[in-house]
């Protein structure tokens, strides 16, 4: 069972957890400058997300866009990684984390959004997920 | 004489990037190949080498940070641009472009962790370097392990029997490293990083394998005399001892739970590279013989008006232009897709290597004996193929590693995302 209690609850927090992000941080700024639009796949829950400067997009509408770089992976490992509890290496290597798109992008990726794991526990509060996983 | 391009899609960008590459390719890379292959391994390496020129104005142009992240200052290419210089670099020295590549393995392993620490000791200071004085080396195989290093498919690979050259023990925050890495090191005796492959576990033999980084200068390390060898001879290769080298904990990017898919990566991105420098490989072997048959007369006409000679050359050729297809899709595939489809690498790399090699063996016979001399560049290209075939993994364990791959994966799901 994942950590996220249902779809619109996840949607919810990512929905204002990016938007701070791309309009409150250098996410925003740097995310435009690399030119890099993502898709995110998640399982369990299902959703899928596409970002860029401007904003997210969810499920058909992200879904109609055409990304930089593609990244799947289940709920648990998102709020793993926005926890900073991810060995990206390892995640990667056991396929953990799957991408798609230019590998030098994908990598890229990672130390952009650590704006958001900085804001991220004060989110696990809001909505009740734990941080001890 | 620019090669000609059958992708018909290439952008204005693409072909700016290729000409830079061919630029420095031409009129740096190649003679200073030429001329480090005439000395000895000492003095490849010794003040006033124009190995040092080449460091110097590769790490100028930015050209060490052809892998790199963009973010933490490097190219940002694409894989068809990566593969366009690689061709480039392949065509004018097979042994500075691995010894260019490999300069960034550690920082470009450091890259994946995103570890704060780590990108700012290792990764941005790489990618802000201009002079050339941080090369990295990837410190795989050991004087008693050679391509046993990467037979993950093998039994013996996770067996106890499998005692490593190169031991790693934990002493609280720290990791202490004990032992040698093999001759074969390239950039061995000259690099300031390693990249280094060590056993934690003996008792999963390596299996039980992790990763780290460790800088060069830090006491306990020595290093061993450049290695003389018959191709490639301006790659610096040598051995690296450590006596009681201690790193701090992070410097650990991999252990055992994941080190061997970690392995697959590493491997997958190495034989990639080594592909593209062998479809230049190939096309300088084609290019220096159609040169040559045009020139060299005998029966009264030049070799190439001669039905053979056609033949010859056209054969060169069309290993060229395989070369270039293969190393294409499985660089376009691989580096497009994390984890990569390792298999898609080892035939790239095995499959292109033993054209290129074909290529120079068939450009020594069309040269007749002044393909044997040293006057012409024929008998090096010849000798610098050879090592392909071994280098990176010898092309038989490869073979039987991708066959591992497909037993073990087969029927491949399609990428759905």
């Amino acid at each position: 069972m994942s950590v996220f209690k249902d779809k619109e609850m996840a949607k919810e927090l990512f929905g204002d957890l990016w938007n701070k992000m791309i309009k409150e941080t250098e996410f925003g700024p740097k995310l435009k400058q690399s030119g890099i639009t993502i898709l995110f796949v998640v399982d369990d829950p299902d959703i899928v997300m596409y970002v860029d400067e401007n904003g997210v997009l969810f499920d058909d509408e992200a879904k109609a866009k055409v990304p930089v770089v593609t990244m799947k992976m289940n709920g648990d490992m998102v709020h793993k990684y926005w926890l900073k509890k991810v060995n990206i290496p390892k995640a990667l290597a056991m396929r953990q984390i799957k991408a798609k798109g230019p590998v030098n992008k994908v990598l890229q990726i990672l130390p952009l959004l650590k704006p958001g794991q900085e804001l991220y526990p004060q989110y696990c509060e809001k909505f009740g997920l734990p941080t001890n996983i | 004489m620019e090669y000609f391009d059958i992708n018909m899609d290439l952008t204005a960008e693409d072909k700016a990037i290729r000409a830079a590459a061919r630029e420095f390719a031409s009129k740096v890379m190649r003679p200073i190949s030429l001329e480090l292959d005439r000395m000895t391994a000492e003095e490849v390496v010794a003040d006033g080498s124009p190995l040092w020129e080449f460091f110097r104005k590769a790490y100028e142009l930015d050209f060490h940070t052809i892998l790199m992240p963009e973010f933490y200052g490097g190219q940002g290419l694409s894989p068809l641009q990566i593969h366009l210089v690689y061709e480039e670099f392949g065509w004018a020295s097979f042994g500075l472009s691995v010894q260019l590549a490999v300069a960034c393995f550690p920082a470009y392993c450091a890259s994946m962790t995103a570890d704060d620490e780590l990108v700012d000791t290792f990764v941005k200071p790489f990618c802000e370097c201009r002079d050339g004085s941080i090369r990295g080396c990837w410190g795989i195989t050991e004087p008693e392990h050679g391509s046993d290093v990467i037979a993950v498919g093998e039994d013996y690979f996770s067996s106890p029997d499998l005692q490593g050259n190169l031991q790693v023990v934990q002493d609280g925050e720290e990791w202490v490293i004990n032992g040698q890495k093999s001759a074969w090191v390239s950039g061995g005796t000259l690099a300031t990083h390693a990249l280094l492959h060590c056993q934690m576990d003996p008792s999963r033999g390596f299996a039980g394998n992790g990763l780290c980084i460790v800088p060069l200068d830090m006491e306990g390390v020595s290093r061993g005399k450049p290695l003389e060898k018959i191709g490639q001879r301006d790659l610096n290769q040598g051995e690296i001892y450590f006596d009681n080298v201690r790193i701090p904990r992070n410097w650990m990017i991999a252990e055992p739970d994941f080190y061997v898919p970690m392995l697959d990566m590493i491997l997958a991105s190495a034989n990639l590279c080594m592909a593209a420098f062998s479809t230049g490989l190939a096309r300088a072997a084609l290019e220096e013989s159609l040169t040559y048959t045009r020139q060299r007369v005998q029966g009264g006409k030049p070799l190439i008006k001669h039905y053979v000679m056609k033949q010859r050359i056209f054969d060169l050729f069309r290993r060229v232009e395989t070369c270039r297809a293969v190393s294409r899709a499985a660089m376009n595939l691989n580096f497009n897709i994390s984890p990569p489809h390792v298999e898609y690498s080892l035939w790239a790399k095995t499959q292109c290597t033993e054209m290129a090699f074909k290529n120079t063996h068939e450009a020594i016979q069309i040269w007749g004996a002044n393909g044997l001399t040293k006057e012409y560049i024929a008998e090096k290209l010849f000798r610098d193929a050879r090592a392909t075939l071994i280098e990176d993994g010898n092309n038989e364990t490869l073979a039987r590693h991708g066959g591992h791959i497909l037993g073990e994966t087969y029927p491949r799901r399609p990428i759905d995302f």
